[in-house]
C-alpha cells in the first residue's frame, strides 16, 4: 500500500494508483477534462494538475502514480491560474458557441469546468477559422469546430470497442478528428455503436436523435438491462416526458463496462413499428377493437374446451426476449395448465437446445465472459460476432493489439474474415472435420492443411484461450459436433462460451422452451411475441392455424393474421428479470409508463391464466434450476 | 451623496439582453430607487451624459465603425464598463459571419436570400457605417465586468446592476454564471 497525503488529508492507496484516483478516495474533485474512468489516462488536457512538493513542476494527477509520502495539493492560486490558462487555451483554439450548442447548459464538461473556475469570459478570441464538420452518419455528427482533441472517442473506439476508426490528424493546432483515413464517418469502418458519442465531453460527437431533446437535468435515468441479445448489457434509459429520449451504457456495468452495440443503443430509438394499444377481436373476418374482457372471453371460449386434450389442444410460443417472470408464466399456462404438447419458442431452442441437452450429462461447461476479456487466444465457430452479439465481439477486438490472436472458424462469409489471423472455412457442416484437426495438431499430431497448422500454433501459445460458439455450430449440426469441441477445449486448455439467442434465451432453455414446432392438429396457436420482429419462418408455419391468439406490442403480419390479439408492454414499460449468456441473473426496470390498455407479458399470461382456470405460481427463480445449466447461474 | 448614474446602448445584438433586462419586472424599481437611470436605447435619451455615468451598460459585439463609436464613447463616460450577453463578451452569434467574410455575409442576405427578388443589391449609401470583423466588446475597449448569457437571466442583470449601484463589485459564479 501506498500512503500519500492530499490537501492535507492522507490516504492509503494500491500501487498503481493514480492521484487522481487517491483524491477521488478522498471526495477531493480535481477538474478534469481528457480523462474518463473507463479508459486509459491520457494527460493530455493538463486540466488535472495539481502540486506535489519537491516536484519542479506542476503534474498531471491522472497519469502520476501515487508514491509514498507524497505531499500533493489540488487548489492553489498558481493551479488557479494555470488551469484558467489551459481553459482559455481550448475555447480559443476552435469555435465554441454556447448559445446554441445542444450540451450546453450542464451536459458540456468543458463548459462546466469553465464555471467551476469562475470564468466569465475567455481572453484570447478564435482564429475564427473554419472546422470541418461531418453529417454523413446515421447517428452522429461530427463537428470540429467544438472539438478539444482531449482523444476520449479515439481511445474509446480503439481501447474499448477494438474497432480503431477514430484517429487524429496532422499536428498542433491542425489536429482533426477523422475516420480511417480521413473519409466521411457515414462511409467509414465505424460500426455505428455511439461509444464516440457518450464519452464526448463536449458537443463536438452529437447523438442526432437525443440532441436538443433535454440536458441531463431534464431527464431520467433508469438503470436497466439491453433486451437486444443475450449479452444482457447494462444501460440506462433516458426518457423524459415519458418519451424515450437516448440509451446510454453503463460505465459501471459489470457485463459491458459501458459500451453498446447499435443494436443496444439505436434500433429501439429508430422503431418505426405500429404500437397496439387495445385488445383486438376478429368479428366477421375483420379485426375490431375490444375490450381485454372480450377478449380474455373469447380466448377462454377456445381454448377451454382444448384443455387435456394434448396433440390437439393449442401450440404454444414464447419470443426470447420476454422476462423470466413472463416466460415463467407461460410455461406453467400451456405446459402443466394445458397440458399442450407443444410448448416452445420462437427461437425452437436452435441456438440452445444441443448444449442444453449435453449439460444433462457432463453439467456446466461454459465460462463466464471474463475469460473471454482476459483471454490470450481467441476462437469463433458458428458465429458472427461483428453482427451478432456484438459486445462479446468487442472483448475480441480489443485484446488484439496486445498480441491475442484471432481464429474464425465459418463456412460463411463472416464479418471477423478481415481481422482475423487465421480465417478458417470448412464447408458447411463439416465443422466437426476442423475440430479434429485442431485437435490432431493441439496432441502434436502432424495435419496437412497449412491454414489448420497456422492456427494450431497460435493456440498452443496461448495460456487461456477461449473459444466462442454459436448457433451456426450447434444448431443442425449432430450432437457429436459440440462433443467434439469439448474435447478440444479440454486438449488446450480452453474455456467455452456459447452466445445462445435472444436477451433470454438461456431462460427459456431453462425452462425446456426449446423444442422445435410444427402445426399438427392443433386446434389454437397461441404466440407470446410482446416486442420481438416476426420472422417470415414464423408466419409460413402459423397460417394454417385454425385459431390464433397474439401476445403482441407492434401491429405485424402475425397479428393481421390473429382471431385475437391482446396488446402488451414493450422492453422498456416492463420491469422483469433476464438471466444473460453467462448465467447472470439481472434485472430490467420499466421506464416508461404504457399506454393505458397495455399490459405487461406476465400481467397479460396471467389474466389469460386466470380466464382459464389455470393457477400459476411465482416461482421463476426456483424454475431455472429444474435443469441442469451448460453456465453456472447466479 | 447623489445617486450612481447608469447607461445602457446596443450594438450588434438582437436587443434581447434588454429585453431580459426588463424581464426583472418590479425590480426594476428597486434599481431606479438605487440608481439614476440615464440614457438606454429604450428611453429617450439615447447618448450617456457627456460628464460621465458610473456604470455604462453595452449589449452586443461590434460588426461597423458606428458600433465602435458607440463603444468608445460609453468607454470614455463610464467608470465601470459591463459587457452584457454573449454577442459583448465573445461576439456571439453575429460573430458566424467572421467565418465567410463580410463580402460573402452580404452576397448571402441582400442578393441569394430566398426572399429576396432579382432587384436585390448590396446597400452602398456613403452615409452606412463601414462594416468590419464582429469583435467582443474587449477587443475594441477595456471592460471591467462580464456578464455573460443568451442572454443573461433578468435574475443576472439585477444582481450585477445592484451590485453595481451599491458601489460593490458583482462575482459571477455558480447559478448566476452562464453563457447559454
Amino acid at each position: 500500500m501506498i500512503k500519500l497525503t492530499i490537501d492535507n488529508q492522507t490516504v492509503e492507496v494500491p500501487e498503481g494508483t493514480t492521484v487522481l484516483e487517491a483524491a477521488e478516495k478522498l471526495n477531493i474533485r480535481i477538474p478534469k477534462l481528457c480523462h474518463h474512468p473507463a479508459i486509459k489516462p491520457y494527460g493530455s488536457c493538463r486540466l488535472c494538475v495539481v502540486e506535489v512538493e519537491g516536484f519542479r513542476t506542476i503534474q498531471a494527477s491522472c497519469t502520476l502514480p501515487a508514491g509514498n509520502g507524497m505531499v500533493v495539493r489540488t487548489d492553489t492560486p498558481a493551479l488557479q491560474e494555470s488551469r484558467h490558462f489551459v481553459l482559455s487555451m481550448l475555447f480559443s483554439e476552435r469555435n465554441h458557441f454556447c448559445p446554441f450548442c445542444q450540451v450546453s447548459g450542464g451536459d458540456c464538461e468543458l463548459q462546466n469546468a469553465a464555471y467551476d473556475e469562475g470564468m466569465t469570459h475567455w481572453p484570447i478570441q478564435p482564429q475564427w477559422s473554419n472546422f470541418p464538420v461531418d453529417t454523413s452518419h446515421p447517428y452522429y455528427v461530427l463537428d470540429n469546430n467544438r472539438c478539444i482533441l482531449c482523444r476520449r472517442c479515439v481511445r474509446a473506439c480503439g481501447e474499448l470497442v477494438g474497432n480503431f476508426t477514430l484517429a487524429i490528424e496532422e499536428r498542433g493546432s491542425s489536429n482533426l478528428l477523422i475516420a480511417d483515413v480521413g473519409v466521411p464517418l457515414g462511409e467509414s469502418t465505424c460500426i455505428q455503436c455511439g461509444t464516440c458519442v457518450q464519452v464526448c465531453p463536449t458537443g463536438a460527437l452529437i447523438d442526432r436523435t437525443s440532441a436538443y431533446h433535454g440536458l441531463g437535468q431534464n431527464v431520467a435515468y433508469t438503470s436497466s438491462i439491453c433486451v437486444g441479445c443475450s449479452v444482457g448489457c447494462n444501460i440506462n434509459v433516458v426518457t423524459r416526458d415519458n418519451r424515450l429520449v437516448r440509451i446510454e451504457g453503463d460505465f459501471g456495468g459489470a457485463v459491458n463496462g459501458g459500451v453498446l452495440c447499435e443494436h443496444g443503443r439505436y434500433y429501439p430509438m429508430t422503431d418505426q413499428r405500429e404500437r397496439l394499444t387495445q385488445p383486438l377481436l376478429k368479428k366477421n373476418g375483420k379485426l375490431e377493437p375490444a375490450s381485454w374482457d372480450e377478449a380474455l372471453t373469447a380466448i377462454a371460449d377456445r381454448v377451454k374446451p382444448l384443455v387435456g386434450k394434448g396433440a390437439h389442444s393449442v401450440v404454444a410460443i414464447a419470443s426470447t426476449r420476454l422476462p423470466a417472470e413472463a416466460l415463467s408464466i407461460f410455461k406453467q399456462l400451456f405446459g402443466e395448465g394445458i397440458g399442450s404438447r407443444v410448448v416452445t419458442s420462437v427461437e425452437e431452442g436452435l441456438p440452445t437446445a444441443r448444449s442444453a441437452e449435453l449439460a444433462q450429462t457432463v453439467g456446466a461447461f461454459e465460462a463466464k465472459l471474463e475469460a473471454l476479456k482476459t483471454s490470450d487466444a481467441v476462437i469463433t465457430i458458428g458465429v458472427d460476432l461483428s453482427r451478432n452479439h456484438q459486445v462479446a465481439g468487442f472483448f475480441a477486438k480489443r485484446i488484439r493489439p496486445q498480441g491475442v490472436p484471432l481464429i474464425v472458424i465459418d463456412p460463411n462469409e463472416n464479418g471477423f474474415d478481415p481481422i482475423a489471423d487465421v480465417a478458417l472455412k470448412p464447408e458447411a457442416g463439416k465443422d466437426a472435420d476442423t475440430i479434429g484437426w485442431l485437435l490432431a495438431a493441439a496432441k502434436g499430431e502432424a495435419v496437412s492443411d497449412q491454414k489448420i497448422g497456422e492456427a494450431a500454433q497460435l493456440i498452443k501459445k496461448a495460456q487461456k484461450p477461449v473459444i466462442v460458439y454459436g448457433k451456426g455450430l450447434i444448431a443442425f449440426n449432430e450432437p457429436i459436433v459440440l462433443q467434439k469441441l469439448i474435447e478440444y477445449a479440454r486438449a488446450i486448455g480452453a474455456s467455452l462460451i456459447g452466445v445462445k439467442g435472444e436477451a433470454n434465451s438461456f431462460v427459456a432453455s431453462q425452462y425446456q422452451l426449446d423444442r422445435p414446432f410444427a402445426l399438427n392438429g392443433q386446434q389454437a396457436a397461441y404466440v407470446a411475441i410482446g416486442d420481438d420482429y416476426v420472422t417470415e419462418r414464423l408466419l409460413q408455419r402459423l397460417e394454417k392455424a385454425p385459431f390464433i391468439i397474439a401476445q403482441a406490442s407492434y401491429a405485424s403480419k402475425l397479428t393481421a393474421l390473429a382471431d385475437v390479439v391482446l396488446p402488451v408492454t414493450i422492453w422498456a414499460e416492463q420491469s422483469g428479470h433476464y438471466v444473460n449468456l453467462e448465467g447472470r441473473v439481472q434485472q430490467a426496470h420499466a421506464a416508461l409508463v404504457a399506454a393505458e390498455g397495455v399490459r405487461s407479458n406476465a400481467e397479460a399470461l396471467q389474466a389469460v391464466a386466470e380466464s382459464l382456470g389455470v393457477k400459476t405460481m411465482d416461482n421463476w427463480k426456483d424454475a431455472l434450476f429444474q435443469r441442469k445449466p451448460v453456465v453456472e447461474i447466479g | 451623496m447623489s445617486k450612481p448614474k447608469i447607461a445602457s446602448d446596443w450594438m450588434a445584438g438582437c436587443a434581447g439582453c434588454h429585453m431580459s433586462l426588463l424581464d426583472m419586472d418590479e425590480r426594476i424599481i428597486k434599481i431606479a430607487e438605487l440608481a439614476d437611470l440615464r440614457a438606454t436605447p429604450i428611453t429617450d435619451l439615447k447618448e450617456p451624459d457627456e460628464s460621465g455615468v458610473d456604470v455604462g451598460v453595452l449589449e452586443g459585439g461590434i460588426n461597423n465603425t458606428a458600433n465602435e463609436e458607440v463603444a468608445h464613447r460609453m468607454r470614455q463616460r463610464s467608470k465601470i464598463l459591463v459587457a452584457l450577453g454573449d454577442c459583448a463578451v465573445f461576439g456571439g452569434v453575429p460573430a458566424l459571419r467572421n467565418f465567410c467574410g463580410i463580402q460573402e455575409a452580404l452576397q448571402r442576405a441582400y442578393v441569394e436570400a430566398e426572399s429576396v427578388d432579382e432587384s436585390g443589391k448590396i446597400p452602398s449609401d456613403p452615409e452606412l457605417a463601414t462594416m468590419t470583423k464582429v469583435r467582443a466588446l474587449s477587443e475594441v475597449v477595456p471592460v471591467d465586468v462580464f456578464v455573460p448569457g443568451c442572454p443573461p437571466e433578468a435574475d443576472v442583470i439585477y444582481y450585477v446592476l445592484s451590485e453595481l449601484a451599491q458601489g460593490r463589485t458583482p462575482e459571477l459564479k455558480d447559478e448566476l454564471l452562464h453563457w447559454h
